[in-house]
């Protein structure tokens, strides 16, 4: 038989120029639902102006990312089991630190830019560096540019959203896109040191890890930016004993 | 594109970062000690009277250790001090006012500090 | 991005307890004690001027020190070097890479220690 529960769910409500607002919602649920079901079903059968993204419905898509009892999720993976109890209230409210377009949807295109910057792939060769150790696949450790796989950051923003440094300094690279200059390889764009060696870069990061205890796909930024920094100051310690020249300085 | 109005030059934060990393470690144990000795360690609990203080500040290893412990302490904080104005995005002449205030306060504090030990160090 | 609103909204930001981890609580009490501890550094500095004064002002300095409050002050200052510091050895350790999957697990052991330092002074400055 299937459990029924009956929850309300409180929906932040923004239209641009407006003041926010919550709309309660009465809703009975399957407690194994997930919170993008009840988003859908709120749209469909009680209110057709609430705005909200989505599309994969199996978290490779990034779109659903929004905070749930203000936590950031993606939506399509988030059983309702696991954010509030029978009678209970359920909050879902957009992304932060990005401008909310209309209720639940917020604008990503900046985002979106720096990730293209930093050279961001949607897919990624089998290189062992673009995979954290306890992900790598058994197998050869060269790479193989003929075993593609999708990247695993999906820049769905829940990292950007939770990171406390970025919600106070917007010019902060943030979590997202220094885990995709990572994920690119500094070794084959050299141009990228000197955007994360900066002060919106990688020493900007104050070890808050609110990235990786967010991120739905592994990619696990905090451990990213930890290794660009060790990258970096690798690097200064070889250009201290072996300077490079002029030459090489403006590449 | 990124707006980069307040990023200081290339490489600066990375030496910043270095040494408030180091000194951070340095002050770890420095700290500690300072703790112990002047605020623990006595006959009720620290260093309680003026002749207390004296008498501590005799052997000469200790001026020497909280001379060391004053200099690190004072790159330590204002270095993070430093850090988290940047994260509230100050512009360039604003930057360039908070480096200048921060060294003459640095100076100055240290050798306000320095002066304070050798003169409790020569009673 | 949120570009718009002033400095001490952005400052408070930081300090936003909603949804957040344990080490963002970890960020949140670095902070606090970072912004804390310089405070009282230069406070502590310009007090101690009064030993150049010799021993008559120091230690009527000292006698009008022995209220409770006082000492409450001076143990949140003995918590507040703890807990930077113990949470900057997690810090300077995953900076440089080392045992970054295990951050949560060293923040939670160093909170440990230094709770157990902060009673400890805190039963030898209250009780003796």
């Amino acid at each position: 038989m299937v459990e029924k529960w009956n929850i309300t769910v409180k929906f932040y409500r923004q239209k641009q120029g407006e003041k926010p607002h919550d709309q309660e919602i009465k809703m009975d649920v399957n407690p194994d639902e997930n919170v993008i079901d009840l988003v859908e079903r709120a749209w469909a059968l009680h209110d057709r102006t609430l705005v909200f993204a989505h599309a994969c419905h199996h978290s490779t898509c990034g779109a659903c990312g929004m905070r749930v009892n203000e936590r950031e999720k993606l939506a399509c993976i988030t059983p309702v089991r696991s954010v509030v109890a029978n009678g209970g209230t359920l909050k879902v409210a957009p992304l932060r630190n990005f401008p909310v377009i209309s209720d639940l949807v917020v604008d990503m295109g900046e985002l979106y830019r720096r990730m293209d910057l930093v050279g961001h792939q949607p897919v990624d060769s089998d290189r062992e560096e673009a995979i954290q150790p306890e992900f790598r696949p058994a197998g050869p450790a060269e790479p193989n540019e003929d075993f593609m796989r999708l990247s695993d950051c999906i820049e769905c923003g829940l990292c950007m959203s939770a990171c406390p440094v970025f919600s106070s300094t917007p010019d902060y690279l943030g979590p997202a896109v220094l885990a995709g200059a990572h994920q690119a390889g500094l070794e084959k764009n050299p141009l990228l040191f000197k955007l994360i060696d900066s002060a919106t870069g990688v020493w900007r990061c104050h070890s808050a890890f609110e990235c990786t205890a967010v991120c739905p796909s592994n990619v696990d930024p905090g451990w990213r930016i930890m290794e660009l920094r060790r990258k970096v100051i690798g690097d200064r310690v070889k250009t201290l004993f072996n300077p490079r020249k002029p030459a090489e300085v403006g590449k | 594109m990124i707006e980069t109005g307040s990023t200081p030059k290339q490489g600066e934060t990375t030496i910043l970062w270095l040494i408030k990393i180091v000194t951070g470690l340095i002050l770890l144990i420095l700290a500690t000690i300072h703790l112990i000795m002047n605020h623990y360690i006595g006959s009720l609990g620290g260093l309680q009277t003026y002749s207390d203080v004296v008498r501590y500040y005799k052997t000469w290893y200790i001026p020497a250790m909280e001379a060391v412990f004053l200099v690190t302490v004072l790159t330590h904080s204002l270095i993070g001090l430093r850090g988290i104005i940047l994260d509230l995005r100050p512009g360039e002449a604003m930057l360039k006012f908070i480096n200048w205030a921060f060294i003459v306060l640095g100076m100055g504090f240290g050798i306000y500090g320095l002066w304070l030990l050798i003169i409790i160090a020569g009673r | 991005m949120n570009t718009q609103s002033n400095f001490v909204v952005r400052a408070f930001r930081w300090f936003d307890p909603r949804g957040r981890s344990l080490s963002g609580w970890g960020f949140m009490i670095h902070r606090l004690t970072a912004l804390g501890l310089t405070f009282y550094l230069f406070l502590h500095l310009i007090v101690l001027g009064q030993l150049a004064q010799g021993p008559d002002a120091y230690d009527n300095f000292l006698k009008s020190t022995e209220s409770p409050l006082y000492k409450i002050g001076e143990l949140s200052v003995v918590a507040a070097v703890f807990l930077h510091g113990l949470n900057g050895v997690r810090i300077v350790m995953t900076s440089f890479g080392i045992a970054v999957p295990r951050q949560r697990e060293i923040f939670i052991g160093a909170m440990v220690i230094g709770l157990v330092a902060i009673v400890i002074f805190g039963i030898r400055m209250f009780i003796g």
